[in-house]
């Protein structure tokens, strides 16, 4: 049997072991539930919202085959199994999705267990945070179990995309940037309102008026490190910066990159502002419009708004040829 | 926006942004009215000193390519013109020329000589 007929058949034993044990439990101890359950708990700790029996096991089994989808998607995209670390990362989302599913209706059932009502569901706080643990300790489990077996190196596609000629003895650099003034003004906005709140809570001293002034706080960094993106291109590759100080940044080698293009991408298209997507196909979506769209070797993408994307583009795609061996 | 330096330029490297930034909006790369990016962005990626691509966006102003607006940055006025350039020097090399006596018929004379 080959490698990856082994991982997808150990996979699937998984998938269907966790699926078996979300729907065997509840029906096991259903005659001592209460009908609805309790499902949803506050913040003190107390059950406040309940749903029906069916409704609660639909909704465990829709989380799971949602969370088990996207891993299995990405294991098998692209026949991404032959390569190590794509394979480890479905793993580690297999397991760890699993691992907490369960735990997940572990608590929900023992704290229903035998009660007369859902209001009077068992209070659950210690459990959370060991159902979170379970599932980080059941998710390296898995990244361990998917490394062993092949990886495949990434074969390069010759480049055809649009590329400038370059001369020797010469550097040439491309720099853009592009940038959304309405994000800019509500992240000064959200600071401001911080500011003022927490000033005002020194003198004042409304209980809750910190915690918003801390959320607007980061809410304003966020917007603000989001207002506006840079992006530069030379012989050392790209680098994309965030924010007005240019910082943090994201460096990209020029041999992890496999090829560039420009490409018009909207907010809507990408589901809205801000770092949209999953890994593999993101965008760096600051502003609707021009985007230059890195393909790495593994044939993942990234999409950065920019301003002169196509220029940026072609530079970056003869500085790739260049660089090739 | 694309900037080419020549690695065997033997002059100073001011001199040598000023000519990539020149070279960038007479090609078109930045059209009259766009801006430019950031001085700090353009050091990052060219990989010198802020101050010297400063000095350079500087030099560009007083030749009239660019125009630094308070608040917004540094945009392109327009694309540079050699005419422009030759008329500016021309100024310099009368009134050189009015301190040492000579006349601009004297110059216009040098120059059918020199060329």
């Amino acid at each position: 049997m080959s490698h990856r007929s082994r991982f997808l058949l150990a996979a699937g034993a998984w998938v269907v072991a966790v699926t078996g044990a979300l729907v065997a439990l509840p029906l096991v101890l259903r005659d001592r539930l209460p009908d609805p359950l309790a499902t949803h708990w506050g913040p003190s700790g107390e059950a406040d919202g309940a749903m029906s029996f069916w409704q609660a096991l639909l909704m465990e089994l829709g989380v799971w085959a949602l969370l088990a989808g996207v891993a299995w998607y990405a294991a098998l995209r692209r026949d991404a199994v032959r390569h190590r670390a794509p394979r480890k990362a479905a793993g580690a989302m297999l397991g760890g999705a699993g691992a907490f599913v369960v735990a997940l209706q572990g608590m929900t059932l023992a704290a229903n267990l035998d009660r007369p009502g859902w209001q009077a569901a068992g209070r659950l706080d210690w459990q959370v945070l060991l159902a979170l643990g379970g599932a980080v300790a059941a998710g390296a489990l898995g990244w361990l179990a998917a490394s062993p077996g092949p990886d495949e190196p990434y074969a390069r596609e010759p480049v055809k995309q649009a590329r400038m000629r370059l001369r020797p003895g010469q550097r040439v650099v491309w720099t853009s940037s592009a940038s959304n003034s309405w994000v800019a003004g509500l992240g000064v906005a959200a600071l401001v309102a911080a500011l003022v709140l927490s000033l005002s809570s020194l003198t004042v001293g409304i209980g809750g008026l910190r915690a918003t002034a801390g959320s607007l706080a980061v809410a304003g960094v966020l917007g603000l490190a989001l207002s506006t993106v840079g992006v530069r291109v030379s012989d050392k590759g790209v680098v994309i910066s965030f924010g007005p100080f240019r910082w943090p940044s994201r460096k990209l080698a020029l041999r992890k990159i496999q090829s560039a293009r420009a490409e018009e991408r909207s907010p809507l298209q990408v589901g809205g502002w801000g770092l949209r997507g999953l890994p593999g196909s993101a965008t760096i979506m600051i502003r609707g419009g021009e985007c230059l769209v890195v393909r790495y070797p593994s044939g993942g993408e990234l999409g950065i708004t920019v301003d002169d994307a196509a220029r940026g583009a072609a530079l970056l795609n003869a500085l790739i040829a260049e660089s090739a061996p | 926006m694309l900037l080419t330096l020549d690695l065997n330029d033997p002059r100073p490297l001011h001199e040598q942004v000023a000519g990539a930034v020149r070279h960038a909006v007479a090609s078109g790369s930045v059209l009259p009215g766009q801006r430019l990016p950031s001085a700090r962005d353009l050091a990052a990626a060219l990989g010198v000193n802020a101050n010297t691509v400063l000095r350079a966006l500087r030099d560009l102003r007083d030749e009239g390519v660019l125009e630094f607006r308070r608040g917004r940055g540094v945009s392109v006025l327009r694309p540079p013109d050699g005419r422009e350039v030759l008329l500016r020097r021309s100024r310099e090399l009368l009134e050189e020329a009015d301190r040492y006596g000579f006349r601009p018929e004297d110059v216009i004379e040098i120059i059918k000589e020199l060329s």
